[in-house]
């Protein structure tokens, strides 16, 4: 049976089930890569320019180590998912770069998804990608439609049981919780709810944000990420903040950051890599609202492979006395 | 309506042009200097590319100098610059100047969305006085880069250093100056008889160096250290293939019909780089394997955190085509004499490279002797 490879970084998050699905539809079986660790990234930074953003080097690190654990490893090259939007160039070139940086991986499965050249094209894309297992056009489009209805439900999960890509994942595959005893730490009543905004390959990744959502719950505050809001009420905020989306994961920085902001939340922390090129910009306009409003705190951690854990603990325990002290004295007021 | 329009290299020359002829005010905003880029530095995100950083600065400065219309580029589909309006919008206005800005969609809108905006920012001039004004416009442009190419031979090679880069300047000032076609064409015919006269070294044999990368960092001299004067001073001819002139030619005109003259580049770039990521990262990578042949070497420009160009960087070395490349980073840190530096050192090795390839030193010994 031929295995396929899906490097456990990026976009695994977002879409790791519906993949799985199409993959073993169509009778392949799917391999992913462990956690990020260390050695993760100190392969991956070895073999990219020094420039190259952290989520990168952390995916080229997941490739390598998948070399000789599977016959092909998927990447798919993701432009475009609603009209006139566009992605990150890393996105655009991933397989290109992976293939010039790991000479040695076995061959690369390739998929371009650009909405803006039709639905032909999409459809052209999908097959060219079946092709690969079997030439019937109609179990190719089974497997592609099972593997939407999963996407479907996976997101459905997320927003309506309030849980990370992380536990769904899990549920899905059927493995039992990591940690299941773990929210029980959490006090009953939270603390504080903070929102933890940005791309899901930085939020859920534990090495490189130094288990910042399993800290933030230690220190009894309910934590919000982007998948927990419905799609409506994410592109509600993108409109109200920019108008019309230009990046293809618009809404999960901008989109949830600016719904966050106005609801619900005592705090938001934005997290971004050093050198990302729609975040610089999206987390701007995340701050200078924030600063318009003077209502919820806001905080912009970034992170690259040089940061320090300390140097991440030290600014959250800092936020947090921050709004604690916010609170205290908005009761005091109020008596 | 006082508009103004952010630097790049000599665009300015246009736009002015263009607005004399439509009776419009238009601001220049003072030439790009330290202070420019310190302003646009201040008021940008820390993680911003150079190109935002000036035009920021740029867009202040003009807007200190009374300018309430500001043309900025933007567009679909590239990297960061379709997003910069929306950021610069936002912080002209926390800074508390009441501008009105218009972008200017580069990709999308081709020559008829450039039009209906000038005509919008003339107050409704009719079609054929705008027509009239673009085409004059663009015809300066062409001369400006006609110029310039002649000077890129000249620098080099010429016997008392510095001439070409006088003569060009002169020669900027008087295309700008210029009215009508007659003196354009003029002003043009001259300046490059008198470049091709200044007197040169005929013996020798200049390095060839490659200039590709970034668009902005490429055309704006202050962004990039004048590296192409810098080069011409180390006696090394540069070839760039990226002028104005050519851009707006096909990306306004040619490309809606489906002419092209980067597909020569593209499809040299689709074994190791096969779509386009945005930006100008498949030129990068294209002008890399079309030219290893006949080039010396390559100078790769790109801004810092440039995110096409990181791919680009990514993937060139791993190309069979093989040929020196040097990467510079352009940002607000960096100082010119590293930059320098750095390319003294690149053409020593390309010096020492030749030599060892041809065993015919002449041209390199006089070069050598020169400096």
């Amino acid at each position: 049976m031929t295995t396929i490879g899906i490097p456990r970084a990026l976009l695994y998050y977002q879409y790791y089930p519906m993949w799985k699905t199409f993959f073993e539809h169509l009778g392949a079986e799917v391999v992913t890569s462990g956690p990020t660790s260390r050695t993760t990234l100190a392969k991956g930074t070895a073999r990219v320019v020094a420039d190259t953003c952290l989520p990168v080097k952390v995916f080229v690190g997941h490739v390598l180590s998948l070399v000789d654990k599977c016959d092909y490893i998927f990447i798919p090259a993701i432009r475009s998912l609603k009209s006139r939007t566009y992605n990150c160039a890393k996105f655009l070139g991933l397989p290109d770069m992976t293939r010039a940086v790991v000479p040695e991986s076995p061959p690369i499965l390739e998929i371009e998804i650009d909405v803006n050249r039709g639905k032909r094209y999409l459809y052209q894309s999908v097959y060219g990608l079946g092709r690969h297992f079997s030439w019937n056009p109609l179990r190719v489009r089974e497997a592609a439609t099972a593997a939407m209805e999963t996407l479907i439900s996976y997101r459905g999960l997320m927003s309506e049981s309030r849980l990370t890509p992380l536990q769904t994942i899990d549920d899905i595959t059927g493995i039992p919780r990591r940690k299941p005893d773990e929210p029980s730490i959490a006090p009953a009543t939270p603390s504080a709810t903070i929102a933890v905004i940005g791309h899901a390959y930085l939020l859920y990744d534990e090495h490189v944000n130094y288990e910042l959502i399993q800290r933030l719950e230690q220190y009894g505050a309910r934590v919000l990420t982007p998948e927990m809001l419905t799609e409506h009420e994410r592109e509600a905020a993108v409109a109200r903040l920019v108008g019309r989306a230009y990046w293809t994961y618009e809404e999960d920085v901008v989109g949830a950051g600016g719904h966050y902001l106005r609801n619900e939340v005592d705090g938001v922390i934005g997290i971004m890599a050093f050198g990302c090129g729609p975040d610089s910009l999206m987390m701007e306009i995340l701050r200078r609202e924030a600063g318009n409003q003077q209502t919820t705190a806001f905080m912009c951690i970034t992170l690259e492979e040089h940061t320090s854990e300390t140097g991440v603990i030290t600014r959250l325990e800092a936020f947090l006395d921050m709004i604690h002290r916010r609170k205290r004295r908005r009761v005091a007021l109020c008596v | 309506m006082r508009v103004s329009t952010p630097h790049m290299g000599n665009i300015f020359i246009p736009f002015k042009a263009i607005f004399k002829k439509l009776g419009v005010e238009f601001i220049m905003p003072p030439t790009n200097t330290q202070r420019t880029l310190s302003l646009g530095a201040r008021y940008s995100p820390e993680g911003l590319c150079i190109p935002f950083k000036m035009t920021l600065g740029n867009l202040i400065e003009a807007a200190d100098k009374g300018a309430d219309t500001l043309l900025i580029p933007g567009g679909d589909g590239i990297c960061r610059l379709g997003y910069y309006g929306k950021v610069q919008e936002q912080v002209l206005h926390n800074l508390g100047y009441d501008t009105e800005v218009i972008q200017i969609g580069v990709s999308e809108q081709k020559f008829l969305g450039l039009m209906s905006i000038i005509r919008k920012v003339s107050g409704d001039a009719p079609w054929h006085r705008i027509i009239s004004a673009i085409r004059f416009g663009l015809s300066k442009l062409a001369s400006v880069d006609r110029v310039e190419r002649v000077v890129q031979k000249v620098r080099p090679v010429e016997l008392v250093k510095g001439t070409a880069n006088q003569l060009y300047s002169h020669a900027i000032s008087a295309i700008d100056k210029a009215d009508d076609y007659d003196t354009l064409k003029r002003v043009e015919v001259d300046y490059i008889n008198r470049l091709e006269r200044v007197p040169r070294d005929e013996q020798a044999q200049p390095l060839i160096v490659g200039i590709t990368g970034e668009f902005y960092v490429l055309l704006e001299p202050f962004s990039s250290f004048d590296i192409e004067q810098e080069l011409g001073r180390l006696g090394v001819e540069v070839r760039r293939s990226t002028f104005v002139s050519e851009w707006t030619k096909f990306s306004f005109f040619l490309n809606p019909f489906g002419i092209n003259e980067k597909n020569r580049i593209h499809k040299a770039a689709r074994p190791y780089l096969k779509r386009d990521i945005g930006g100008d990262g498949w030129e990068s990578v294209g002008e890399k394997v079309l030219h290893a042949k006949e080039y010396d070497g390559i100078v790769h420009l790109a801004p810092f955190t440039c995110m096409p160009e990181i791919i680009a960087q990514n993937i060139m070395p791993s190309t069979r085509e093989k040929i020196p490349v040097l990467t510079i980073l352009c940002d607000e840190q960096i100082a010119k004499a590293g930059v320098l530096t750095r390319l003294e050192a690149f053409v020593d090795l390309l010096i020492r490279k030749r030599r060892a390839h041809s065993g015919r030193p002449q041209g390199v010994a006089a070069q050598e002797s020169g400096r």
